[in-house]
């Protein structure tokens, strides 16, 4: 589905001066499975158009499926009649208008996820499905996805970028136990699906069950406990317009330190290493903006209404209208630097301790002091003297975020790339703990 | 729309055993003003179709914006080959045919849709000045309403043909406050777990009516003073005590505890990769104590002006009451055709999609608790220590469904029979049956109250639905409380 660029001029002059149009064009096809059996294929197709209106100190908004220019002449009647009737205000008047000269980056569209085929999807199922123990079950999904972008201004401003991604999340359980890999890449043919039996078989080792720990001990985040983490630090924290407000939890604290010196994050929308993405919904180029180096606070990311607080340049991070997170700004390309460790050496460094592969419902109790709670999920196991020995229950974790932030004793050399519905891409390590604020109750 | 649908049941090839398509208008406008803001409106639109087919026992679905021949002719093409792709074998089982024809409209006394805006602006400026009242350390003011249209046909090849219009209402208040230490949030009539903008506060299948009658400004003062006083209000203690919860709180540890879990897709393990399993598996049907005798808790797409209300679901199955919980045994799921014919049943008309381009899923529709013979002012009398607490501020509960932990914005001391101190950041943490089968006490028919969340989240793609709780205050024994 391509959107046309005179079509998008036309939809502009109707909406008249001060218009910025989002447009995604949205292809997903999708493969999910259950108990090893297939139970569900989609085709959706959909187009958006979020039009938003700044004028003279008023601001609406809309959205509708079509560029086609009768619909688009009725909203344009709808939110003009809405704009005389507000009263005026200080609404986006400080923002600095969109970056017209910055280049947009170019994101390369995969061939392998445009060509979309059902049968490819039906050959990863099998892959996986045929690859497990005849006694393991099967669950999860296959994703393609093809989405076209377009931002564009009422002053000129034309962006468009076209985003290829496929994904697979397989859980198997076997035995009253259960395992999962999540793998995702703008390229299909980039997925090593071949390789997820053989984790998955890993993951269900045959240990005996443990029994359940009490009281704090060294924990190791496997990548994907970690990604649940780091997100959710990075959304909770690291927004220009929370830290300006004073409801983030290192508000005021730029270049102080706010994580282990382990700790060097980074956002970085052009990235391969994660699911790189050029422009965000107000048409900013995304920036690779330093967050925390070796533990200290070094930035923040912005939209144009917070640009005062990253150089007077948007980092590229605005939100669509109307986007079920919230409307400010935050991170949506993390990357935690690897570090040194082996798996083996972060497994001897728990020694006595609990190792966790995924962290799962992880919710913000209280944001200003980055209070969570949330539960393992699949394989979690007992460590003794560094080696696995049994599958602990599932836990509840209920702890502060900076505090685990400040506690991480080592890195893993090998990252992952995972996403969040909240948040395009996040690419970290596993992290090794150390015994204090997490607290097996 | 319907001669749209009738169009796509054409088109299907022969080998379809069954198809079904949905078209749908949905038409939603918000209207949010905060804190030393002009205001904002957005008005939203979408039209499209879904399309369901099932061949040799394998589903496939498709669903588009473009409604044009080219576009119909895409759709059609896109499901069957979804479904053929997989080769046949499928065992879908769809239970008794639906051939129903029919028209409705859910009832209201004032459109929303044509409310001057002006009207709309006052109400929430009115109660935004009378939270900010509250005074300097006032960060954060949102007011909103939030209006949505489904104007839906569904049709099917087994001769249903059925046109719903759907129209919800709903406002709410949030205050933030803070004080460079601590951030507080307090929320009327109900919380709102995440930082959405607008989309906040108590939903009704109903008109403005409803807006009018939920006391927005009258209580924004009240609610501004609250979020300031418990930035310096003690912590709620770490304890094992008596918990006594209001009606807005046990709304979403219902949902939580009974909704999700007696969906039966999870049932049957089609959710397990994503937000997990359930508890209430099906051997524990009619067996499996879920709490105290004097609880029990049912799903009812009936109840008039609810949010999770209608007359057909989206399979054309009719809207009814579905028991779930019968003095505190588990005995009952909530089901589609396809998930009611695994369970060698027929389908309790939960089938439900979130807007045309999603397939139908199981959902909660009302989840209720039947009333108690006690009262809220009953149960503090009668309690000697414990605390009172309202006003869902976060939650997480583990796959199964089992073991949670909720906050709350607000909780007072109980002493003595009395109300005491406010206490902040109170939680509370269980599992659900230990919760359920602490409760002693529930609150009668005059505080059973229904409380309408617009913001229920399920499935991959995403799906959000509009559900109802209808609940009573509660008194649980011996639950773990802290901060």
């Amino acid at each position: 589905m391509s959107i046309e660029q005179a079509q998008v001029q036309q939809a502009l002059d109707i909406f008249g001066d001060g218009t910025r149009l989002d447009i995604l064009g949205e292809n997903a096809d999708l493969l999910r499975y259950a108990e090893s059996e297939i139970t569900a294929q989609h085709s959706e197709r959909r187009l958006r158009v979020r039009v938003r209106i700044n004028r003279n100190g008023r601001s609406v908004a809309g959205s509708l499926e079509t560029l086609e220019p009768s619909a688009v002449q009725d909203l344009a009647d709808r939110l003009t009649a809405a704009l005389a009737e507000l009263p005026s205000g200080p609404v986006q008047e400080a923002a600095p208008a969109a970056d017209h000269s910055a280049p947009t980056p170019v994101i390369p569209a995969s061939e392998s996820v445009l060509e979309s085929d059902p049968a490819v999807r039906h050959r990863w199922f099998a892959t996986v499905r045929a690859g497990l123990d005849p006694s393991a079950k099967l669950g999860g999904a296959i994703r393609y996805e093809v989405l076209d972008r377009v931002v564009a201004d009422s002053a000129g401003l034309f962006r468009a970028e076209t985003l290829t991604k496929a994904s697979i999340q397989a859980i198997a359980k076997q035995d009253g136990k259960s395992a999962s890999v999540r793998l995702m890449h703008r390229d299909a043919d980039q997925i090593p699906v071949e390789e997820i039996p053989g984790r998955l078989r890993e993951a269900l080792r045959p240990l005996p069950v443990a029994e359940a720990h009490h009281g704090t001990c060294p924990v190791l985040l496997k990548p994907q406990a970690a990604n649940a983490l780091i997100a959710t630090y990075g959304y909770a924290v690291l927004g220009a317009n929370a830290y300006a407000t004073g409801r983030s939890a290192v508000s005021g604290r730029l270049g102080e330190k706010v994580a282990s010196e382990l700790i060097t994050l980074v956002d970085d929308g052009c990235d391969p290493d994660g699911l790189p993405s050029g422009f965000d919904a107000e048409g900013n180029v995304r920036r690779r903006t330093p967050l925390i180096s070796n533990g200290v606070l070094t930035g923040v990311v912005s939209d144009r209404r917070r640009a005062g607080l990253t150089g007077g340049v948007p980092t590229g991070h605005a939100v669509p209208d109307g986007w079920r997170f919230g409307g400010d700004p935050v991170p949506s390309h993390l990357l935690l630097e690897a570090g040194e460790s082996t798996d083996d050496e972060l497994l001897a460094g728990v020694g006595s301790g609990l190792v966790v592969n995924r962290l799962d419902y992880l919710r913000v109790l209280h944001p200003k002091e980055t209070l969570v709670t949330g539960t393992t999920r699949d394989a979690t196991y007992w460590a003794e003297d560094g080696k696995l020995v049994g599958w602990h229950p599932q836990v509840r974790f209920t702890f502060r975020m900076d505090d685990v932030m400040n506690a991480v004793l080592g890195v893993g050399s090998v990252r992952e790339r995972c996403d969040q519905t909240f948040m395009e891409s996040v690419v970290v390590p596993s992290l090794l703990i150390d015994a204090g604020p997490l607290v097996l109750p | 729309m319907r001669d749209i649908a009738e169009t796509v049941l054409g088109l299907l090839p022969a080998d379809v055993q069954y198809g079904d398509i949905r078209v749908v208008h949905r038409t939603h406008e918000q209207v949010l003003v905060e804190l030393d803001g002009p205001g904002e409106v957005n008005y939203d639109d979408s039209l499209g179709l879904g399309l369901r087919v099932l061949i040799d026992g394998q589903w496939g679905f498709a669903a588009t914006h473009r409604l044009d021949a080219r576009g119909l002719d895409a759709v059609v093409a896109q499901a069957v080959g979804q479904a053929r792709a997989t080769g046949g074998g499928g065992h879908a089982v769809l239970g008794e045919p639906v051939t129903t024809r029919d028209a409705w409209s859910s009832p209201m006394d004032v459109d929303p849709f044509t409310v001057a805006l002006s009207t709309k602006l006052d109400l929430l400026s009115t109660t935004v000045k009378e939270a900010a009242t509250a005074g300097p350390l006032v960060q954060q003011i949102e007011a909103s309403v939030d209006f949505y249209r489904d104007d839906k046909v569904f049709a099917s090849t087994e001769g249903a043909m059925i046109e719903q219009m759907l129209t919800e209402s709903g406002g709410g208040l949030m205050v933030n406050a803070g004080d460079g230490n601590d951030v507080q949030r307090r929320s009327f009539p109900q919380g709102v777990p995440r930082q959405i903008r607008g989309q906040r506060g108590d939903f009704a299948t109903a008109g403005f009516e409803h807006v009018l009658s939920l006391g927005l400004p009258e209580n924004a003062a009240r609610i501004g003073s609250e979020a300031v006083a418990l930035l310096t209000a003690p912590q709620c203690p770490d304890e094992i005590t008596t918990l006594v919860a209001g009606s807005n709180q046990l709304a979403m540890v219902l949902h939580e505890c009974a909704g999700h879990p007696m969906e039966a897709d999870r049932a049957l393990g089609t959710e397990a990769s994503l937000a997990g399993g359930t508890y209430a598996t099906p051997e524990r049907r009619g067996n499996f104590r879920w709490g105290t005798p004097i609880v029990s808790a049912y799903a009812d797409a009936t109840i008039p002006g609810a949010l999770g209300s209608f007359k057909y679901d989206d399979e054309g199955t009719p809207a009814q009451r579905t028991q779930l919980v019968k003095d505190g045994i588990f005995i009952g799921y909530m089901s589609s055709r396809e998930y009611a014919g695994a369970l060698g049943g027929q389908s309790t008309g939960q089938a439900r999609a979130d807007g045309w381009q999603r397939l139908p899923l199981v959902r909660m529709t009302n989840i209720c608790l039947e009333p108690g013979e006690s009262s809220l002012e009953e149960m503090i009398a009668g309690t000697k220590r414990g605390i009172l607490v309202d006003t869902n501020r976060g939650f997480s509960i583990d796959d199964q469904r089992m073991n949670f932990r909720f906050q709350t914005e607000i909780g007072w001391e109980i002493r003595d029979g009395k109300v005491g101190r406010m206490l902040k950041n109170c939680t509370y943490q269980s599992d659900t049956p230990t919760f359920w089968g602490s409760l002693d006490a529930l609150g009668g028919p005059d505080e059973w109250k229904v409380h309408g969340v617009p913001s229920c989240n399920k499935g991959e793609p995403l799906q959000v639905a509009h559900v109802g709780h209808g609940t009573v205050p509660g008194r649980f024994q011996n639950v773990q409380v802290g901060r």
